[in-house]
């Protein structure tokens, strides 16, 4: 089963996709129309560029911080909440959904997915 | 609002500080000085501010776009960057954030702990 799918079977998701580090191109499952799919892809791959950004910076500071290399980020809110783990996205209830279950879920699919196309 | 002992008491805490709104570092604790130092920790507020400010611009104009799907992310609650070894788990309500260990990480107490 793809991550996709198997995210789309765990509770609260509405829904989860794939987006492309360079480029507009993404694919989808849920309830989402295709533009505001194509609008969450660019929000993934602008933050997750900026996310980028700044664990290279903490970097140049210093190299111990365990947070060189992001892997992914989660941004929640009173009713939604939108994970992204390397390319992939999942939108979720943020009551009915696990935040916990979720990252599990995405890293252990996902962890070894090559960082240095970000 | 948890205090810092109560986030440096959540699975795998290696940092936690409070926050201004421009990034600016206030009371921290650290674990243990050779995981990090105060001048990382001092960017890393930064960071934390920028991330919440960026996350809210995104949550508005979602907002304002036809359709539910899109909408419930205001007001932010929380911004988490996930590293290779560590998470930062950022409230935007009280402008404070934990830093933890992926292998011991548990969102959803933070989350709870830092929503307090």
């Amino acid at each position: 089963m793809s991550i996709v799918a198997e995210l789309m079977n765990q509770p609260g998701v509405l829904a989860a996709g794939e987006f492309a580090y360079r480029g507009d191109r993404f694919s989808y499952r849920g309830q989402l129309d295709e533009e505001q799919a194509r609008m969450l892809s660019i929000v993934c791959r602008a933050t997750t560029m900026t996310a980028h950004m700044e664990t290279q910076l903490l970097n140049n500071v210093s190299t111990a911080t365990g947070l060189t290399g992001v892997r992914g980020w989660l941004l929640r809110g009173p009713g939604h909440t939108l994970c992204v783990y390397a390319n992939t996205f999942c939108l979720f209830n943020t009551h009915a959904g696990s935040p916990n279950r979720i990252v599990r879920l995405l890293t252990a699919a996902l962890a070894d997915d090559a960082m240095d196309l970000i | 609002m948890a205090t810092l002992n109560q986030l440096m008491a959540l699975p795998g805490a290696v940092a936690a500080f409070a926050f201004q709104g421009d990034g600016t570092l206030g009371e921290h604790q650290i674990a243990a000085t050779r995981l990090i130092d105060p001048a990382t920790l001092a960017l890393m507020a930064r960071m934390c501010a920028a991330n919440l400010q960026i996350a809210t611009l995104q949550a508005s104009g979602w907002d304002q776009q036809p359709g539910t799907e899109l909408k419930g992310f205001l007001p932010v609650q929380d911004f988490t960057l996930i590293g290779l070894e560590w998470s930062v788990v950022v409230d935007n309500a009280h402008h404070t954030a934990v830093v933890l260990t992926n292998d011991k990480s548990d969102y959803e107490a933070a989350f709870a702990a830092l929503e307090r």
